[in-house]
């Protein structure tokens, strides 16, 4: 007699809590859009928004992405060792994890306080009118992780930290996104 | 080499962050100009594309969800060819 392997359902195969995939798929959609309408505005002044783009810091920025990927790094690092019942270095991972992002908002700050003392706002270029928008939103995002990743490290359940890594996670993979089409593409 | 896959991932995502702002810095101090600096914005977004889905498989998990990880690997390809057209409109 044959046995049948039963594949799991679709749903069933997806990692962690449902809807925080809920809401990653959202938040890509939201940043998506933005990313776009940016490339989509960008089309009727391209040398406007070249000019203002070199008003940007790429090699800081470039840098803030080495740090989130690497807390990203800590934070997958944290699941699994709390998976493996290992909660001490499950909290050092996540506070790792949480000072990486304080480090980027720091960085942050740092830029957009140099723009703030060249004078450049909102309303100086619809270039800048997206930077602020966008980068702002995400930074608010990253200043979320962190205070997350602060709760799921004090209340640490294997579920909590799946949760709160994948939120971090999702920081993470916005930031790819808008660091190329914001401060690399010309 | 690096055996643990998260670990690998890292480091790939750093190479490739790398990769993209020295592609950017070269655009930005040499004279890429016309095709060739559309060539290396094409790069820029393949790279992006790259690093998403890395995140995605090791990062969240989806390595171990072939259906998913296939579904927002495909997705992302598209959204990432819509910013390489909004990308490129300017110069053709």
């Amino acid at each position: 007699m044959s046995e049948t392997v039963e594949t799991p359902h679709p749903l069933e195969q997806l990692p962690g809590d449902l809807m925080m995939w809920v809401l990653i798929v959202s938040e890509l959609l939201v940043f998506g859009a933005g990313l776009a309408a940016f490339l989509a505005v960008r089309i009727g002044d391209p040398a406007g928004f070249a000019a203002a783009q070199d008003h940007l810091h790429r090699a800081a920025a470039g840098l803030n992405t080495v740090v989130l990927v690497t807390s990203g790094l800590l934070a997958a690092l944290a699941v699994r060792a709390r998976e493996a019942e290992q909660r001490l270095r499950t909290r050092c991972l996540l506070a790792g994890a949480s000072v990486l992002g304080l480090v980027f908002l720091i960085i942050k700050g740092m830029e957009y306080a140099d723009k703030a003392a060249a004078g450049i706002g909102v309303e100086t270029h619809p270039f800048f009118t997206f930077y602020y928008l966008l980068t702002g939103f995400h930074a608010a995002h990253v200043l979320a992780g962190v205070i997350i990743l602060g709760l799921v490290g004090w209340k640490d359940s294997p579920r909590s930290v799946e949760v709160g890594a994948a939120f971090w996670h999702m920081v993470d993979l916005v930031w790819v996104l808008l660091f190329p089409v914001i401060y690399l593409l010309r | 080499m690096l055996r643990d896959p998260l670990l690998r991932a890292w480091a790939l995502l750093i190479g490739l962050c790398l990769a993209s702002t020295v592609l950017a810095l070269a655009i930005e101090r040499t004279s890429f100009a016309g095709l060739a600096a559309t060539g290396a914005g094409a790069a820029i977004l393949l790279l992006a594309w790259l690093k998403a889905r890395i995140i995605l498989s090791e990062y969240l998990g989806l390595a171990a969800a072939p259906f998913w990880r296939r579904g927002f690997g495909i997705v992302l390809a598209l959204y990432a060819l819509l910013l390489l057209g909004l990308y490129t409109i300017p110069v053709l």
